[in-house]
């Protein structure tokens, strides 16, 4: 064992980057974060859903391209992929092991991204054209 | 603890399991909650589809419109709806559990049952409301 008070952690297991790596609680934390957020958010979201769904072509234009609608939008994509992305992953290190969770991880990642650039322009593009 | 061939034979203690369990309506709830999450996971493609839609021409919204009003797009739509309110209610129960409040047992089942009952009326008003504004 190492004489050093400081830490508990063996000298094999430094040299081996074994043990916690001080990140441990990012997603958990993130993960009330984004619960929190998308209480209020996704009751916005069904709110201007619930104003659009009867409109046409024009009509939901319009509806969505209000500040205040984009805004809560933006919200709740940014705080939603945030939060499905940790959601699946939770649920693929929980059912998934060896090379298959490593595809399926990085699947997930990817969806991710990809469906959040792609909701964000979306919004972007009705809010400024 | 014995390492012979015939203690290898036997099968290894397995901790008990789903299939031992009695169905509660909390574990229920729990495993609903991580399927809804799931079925949201997919159902954000939706979303995505109905944003682009409207960002794009109007031949592209005609499209996303068909399929949304045809009747498998209002099921999907229907368990959307469902889905989303259902993990709502079941994550403001795990944060109120997270805090440590309603763990005893009248509270914890009566939350549980609130998530899938409230969940179900929740989706039927919004879309009674959404047929009503027709």
């Amino acid at each position: 064992m190492s004489p050093s008070p400081a830490s508990l952690r063996t000298p094999l297991g430094r040299v081996r980057f074994l043990g916690a790596a001080q990140s441990g609680v990012t997603d958990a934390w993130l993960m009330r974060l984004t619960s929190l957020a998308l209480v209020p958010l996704t009751i916005g979201f069904v709110w201007i859903i619930l104003d659009v769904v009867n409109r046409d072509y024009n009509g939901v234009r319009a509806g969505l391209s209000h500040p205040l609608p984009a805004i809560v939008l933006l919200a709740f994509i940014v705080a939603g992929v945030v939060h499905m992305e940790i959601g699946m992953r939770s649920i693929i290190v929980d059912y998934l092991g060896g090379r298959a969770r490593g595809w399926a991880l990085l699947a997930n990642a990817c969806f991710s991204a990809v469906l959040a650039l792609a909701c964000v322009y979306a919004t972007l593009r009705l809010a400024f054209t | 603890m014995p390492t012979s061939a015939s203690s290898r034979t036997r099968p290894r203690p397995l901790s008990p399991h789903l299939s031992i369990y009695r169905v509660t309506i909390t574990m229920a709830m729990s495993i609903a909650h991580r399927i809804a999450g799931a079925a949201l996971y997919a159902g954000v493609l939706l979303l995505a589809w109905f944003l682009i839609a409207a960002s794009s021409d109007a031949a592209g919204f005609g499209a996303f419109s068909a399929f949304i009003g045809s009747f498998l797009g209002q099921f999907i739509l229907f368990g959307f709806t469902w889905a989303l309110f259902h993990h709502l209610l079941g994550g403001v129960r795990h944060l109120i559990c997270d805090e440590g409040y309603g763990m005893d047992a009248p509270l914890r089942e009566q939350l549980a049952w609130a998530t899938l009952i409230g969940a179900i009326a929740l989706t039927i008003a919004v879309w009674a409301i959404a047929y009503v504004a027709r």
